[in-house]
């Protein structure tokens, strides 16, 4: 937030340097549009970011200023002298708010009031007084402490001080090679002073280019709390990832779509409490934005939980808007229509909401995207959640790059993508040919094998290659074969021209010492030309295969037996902090987000031995099964041997890997618990409530009732108790006590009274 | 119509006007390192200095068959378009003079493939085609 309200500060303070001009001659001729049209822009600028930076006072001031204006510009007001004072009196305070921002000093607001008071024409003369009190401030200003100095730059001045350092680093670079050739000590000393120097400001010019993306990240958390607070849902957000530097004006760029990906999350992603809570979800929704740098790219990740996105209303909606892709769309594959989120006028959810329903949909988002040349992608788990990643290149960027040669030319490939590089010529690695194509075998692992030089149209096919570059990417690992393989150096990356782009396979271009540009390969792009499928790819499909399947969580419970229950029951595994699970009331109960849930204790669990709990959630019912660990996820088989358990929280026996494995019966677990937690009403009754209350709550409690001294209204009572000589009577039958030792229900006759209360119960 | 410093360059035989305020600068193009898979008027990469400009062979776009590429290189003309420096490979540079451009033949104009043409002018002996530098760039950037 301090990054945001410094180039608040900064920008407000050159708008008002520009201002002050218009300002002058606004109050030489008050009819003057186009000044007016200035002074309005710039209270409005200030009143939205005052809003967003929560600075109430600025928020104030420039409101009423902006009201007055509006009411001129609308022509419902003359610009009289008085009013113009006014405008200018609270321009004036606008500007030493912002210095004591900066300054860090508290500036009085006593004069605020009365400066928007004398916007409303009536109070003219108001203005007037404030003036004089405007004067005595600025005299105050010298003895201000020095704020903090900046200076806000064009980008166009960093860029030829960035390339005015690339030539530099050049240079120095010629001159080494020629300088080797001399054997002089002291010209070699020289040498390495200046190339120190060099590098430092290499370093530093490149510094001035790139921000933390946590200046792009500091705004989200009031964003989402804001955006779910409108909506009553609740979100923790988590962010990851913040010290990853960024080009400024990528992070420009990024600005609007993250907001946008972020509310969208918010409101359409994730669901309401309810929702969330029968779909077997924690009630509060995650949200999760990571930045990490992979290779030359910046991948921002926005992760929810929520619902996804619904891809059949997503075509159905596609295909009652242009009834004539009928045939286009049906084709679609999954992927294919989560794509149709991108088409401008669409989106999966049909209502307007306050937040994101503005017209402003994913097309806008993936166009600012692909404005910085990144991409985006998204990964849609249908009822689990959207993850939305927006790819970015590092585009002034140095980059660590592999020289590689290929069909007679040199190319660069970014270091962090290569695992490895291998000649092929021993006996590690042997390249085998399959249909249509190659793969390596290196170490007892295939990997799919591209080639270079005929991915490049100049290499014949059959060849084998001399080295290769095992290239690692999110998606999977492949060979690269490559003619030759040169050295490693570091070098700016540029943007190549969209003409060289084209060809999807390239990232950038540079510039290496000798002189002779390199282009920079993009190997997803490649592996994409290429039509590599990667075992991922593979598995994924596995997985959409098998998810008709039910699929049981094993587990080693806490007396050492080995159990599994259906993984849709169980909510999440949660480890308890010492403490939290205590005997209460005749159970176990686990204490967590201020809340209790009953602990299943059939396995003799002692409450300060239990360390992992098991979720169980169904409509809307909780309850903790401890267990000693968590073993795997597997599919439920489907021959259950139905059990005879006398606890009857055993299913049955089911087969897993030859063992026998009792499976849980989520059902029954969670009909005992709710047993202890739908407790019925005990009323504490008449004259003596308190007594009782002091002395029988506990027995009472333990007879598996809630004890209460006045029935709140429209609550059913199970049972009233009451001193029987009391006279009033009870709202429901009432059990009596007896002051007489001896009687059936003696007051201080503890078990006895348990044994009634149960028996009533019963 | 208009007075105006143009660059009098030849492509494929074609008289070129370039408008000297777009020209960076005027270029003999070294060796050039190709770019595989990139459009086909892109004849590779050079260095200019401590910038990598992209060698455009315009002479398609004019009717001419494409220039040898023996990636020796020649004269170019070095102009930025959208942040990106390109040099426009040309087979002669002749004069820097001003001419005064009338507009293009309508049926030349009107013609979408010919929107790079902005207007001719006299030459000696021929008739001069002025080119917008952006549209050109933009249309050789197109060509596949």
């Amino acid at each position: 937030m301090d990054d945001l309200l410094q180039e608040f500060i900064a920008e407000t303070r050159e708008t008002l340097e520009a201002l002050s001009g218009e300002i002058v001659g606004w109050e030489a001729d008050p009819r003057d549009r186009a000044r007016l049209d200035a002074i309005f822009r710039f209270v409005h600028t200030i009143k939205g970011s005052c809003g967003f930076l929560d600075l109430p006072r600025l928020a104030r001031l420039s409101h009423g200023a902006e009201d007055a204006l509006a009411a001129v510009r609308a022509g419902d007001r003359v610009p009289d002298p008085a009013l113009v004072t006014a405008i200018l009196a609270i321009i004036d305070r606008i500007g030493e708010i912002v210095e004591a921002l900066d300054s860090g000093e508290a500036l009085d607001d006593s004069g605020d009031a009365l400066l928007v008071a004398a916007l409303d024409g009536t109070r003219g003369e108001a203005a007037g007084r404030v003036v004089p009190e405007r004067m005595v401030d600025l005299s105050a200003n010298p003895t201000r402490a020095a704020h903090k100095r900046s200076v806000r730059l064009s980008v166009d001045l960093l860029d030829r001080m960035m390339s005015g350092v690339s030539d530099m680093v050049l240079a120095r670079n010629q001159l080494a090679r020629h300088l080797r050739m001399f054997d002089d000590p002291r010209l070699e000393a020289m040498l390495e002073r200046l190339s120190i120097s060099v590098d430092g400001l290499r370093d530093t010019v490149t510094r001035t280019r790139m921000q933390r993306v946590e200046s792009l990240f500091s705004a989200l958390p009031r964003l989402v709390r804001d955006a779910a607070g409108t909506l009553g849902k609740s979100v923790t957000l988590t962010i990851e990832g913040g010290d990853v530097e960024l080009d400024r004006e990528m992070i420009e760029l990024l600005r609007d779509p993250l907001v946008h990906l972020v509310r969208n999350a918010v409101d359409h992603g994730i669901e309401e409490r309810a929702d969330r809570i029968l779909a077997g979800k924690p009630a509060a929704g995650s949200l999760r934005v990571v930045a990490r740098q992979a290779g030359n790219l910046i991948i921002i990740e926005i992760i929810d939980d929520g619902r996804g996105i619904d891809t059949d209303r997503l075509l159905a909606k596609a295909l009652g808007q242009q009834p004539a892709r009928a045939a286009e769309l049906a084709g679609l594959d999954d992927e294919g229509r989560l794509g149709l989120i991108f088409e401008p006028g669409l989106s999966s959810r049909d209502e307007v909401t306050a937040l994101s329903g503005r017209g402003v949909g994913m097309d806008v988002v993936k166009a600012n995207v692909e404005q910085a040349g990144g991409r985006i992608a998204l990964s849609n788990r249908r009822g689990k959640g959207l993850s939305v990643a927006l790819e970015v290149p590092l585009t002034l960027a140095i980059l660590n790059a592999v020289l590689i040669e290929a069909a007679g030319t040199r190319f660069a490939v970014a270091r962090q993508s290569v695992d490895e590089l291998v000649a092929v010529d021993g006996n590690a690695v042997r390249v085998d040919r399959v249909a249509g194509g190659a793969v390596v075998l290196l170490r007892g692992k295939r990997l799919p094998m591209v080639s270079l030089p005929v991915l490049l149209g100049q290499g014949e096919p059959a060849r084998d290659p001399r080295f290769l570059a095992i290239v690692s990417l999110r998606e999977g690992r492949f060979a690269l074969a490559v003619d030759g393989v040169h050295d490693t150096q570091e070098l700016v990356v540029k943007p190549a021209a969209p003409a060289v782009m084209r060809a999807s396979i390239y990232a950038g271009q540079m510039l290496p010492d000798d002189g002779q540009p390199i282009l920079l390969l993009d190997c997803s792009g490649i592996a994409a030309r290429a039509a590599l499928t990667f075992e991922k790819a593979n598995e994924e499909v596995v997985e959409t295969a098998t998810t008709e399947a039910i699929r049981a969580l094993l587990f080693d419970d806490i007396d050492g037996a080995r159990r599994m229950i259906v993984s849709d029951a169980v909510d999440r595994i949660e480890g308890v902090a010492p403490g939290t699970v205590r005997a209460l009331a005749g159970g176990l109960w686990l204490t967590i987000d201020d809340r209790s849930i009953p602990v299943w204790a059939g396995r003799g669990a002692v409450p300060g031995e239990v360390r992992k709990v098991l979720r169980l959630q169904l409509d809307g019912q909780e309850m903790a099964y401890p267990i000693a660990d968590p073993i795997e996820i597997v599919p439920l088989p489907d021959e259950i041997a139905p059990g005879a358990d006398p606890d009857g929280v055993i299913a049955g026996l089911a087969v897993i890997d030859g063992e026998p494995i009792e499976l849980i019966d989520p059902l029954a677990l969670l009909h005992t618990a709710s047993a202890t937690t739908e407790r019925p009403m005990c009323l504490l009754h008449g004259s003596e409530s308190g007594w009782m209350e002091a002395f029988l709550k506990p027995a009472i409690e333990q007879a598996g009732y809630r004890v209460v001294r006045t029935a709140p209204p429209g609550a059913s009572v199970a049972i009233a108790l009451a001193i029987e000589d009391d006279a009033d009577s009870a709202p429901v039958p009432a059990l009596r006590l007896s002051r007489q030792r001896g009687a059936p229900l003696y007051r201080y006759d503890r078990n006895a009274l348990i044994a009634a209360l149960k028996e009533r119960r019963a | 119509m208009s007075q105006s410093l143009h660059l009098v360059a030849r492509v494929g035989g074609a008289g070129l006007l370039f408008d000297a305020g777009r020209v960076d600068s005027v270029v003999e193009v070294g060796h050039t390192v190709p770019a595989p898979g990139a459009g086909r008027a892109v004849v590779g990469l050079a260095a200019m200095r401590s910038r990598v400009a992209t060698v455009l062979d315009v002479s398609e776009l004019f009717g001419r068959p494409a220039m040898v590429r023996d990636g020796k290189g020649g004269s170019a003309v070095a102009t930025i378009v959208d942040g990106h420096l390109y040099a426009i490979a040309v087979d002669l540079l002749e004069d820097v003079a001003t001419f005064s451009l009338s507009a293009a033949p309508s049926g030349l104009g009107a013609a979408n493939d010919w929107d790079f043409v902005t207007g001719i002018a006299d030459g000696a002996g021929e008739t001069l085609l002025a080119v917008d530098i952006d549209r050109l760039v933009a249309r050789a950037s197109a060509l596949d």
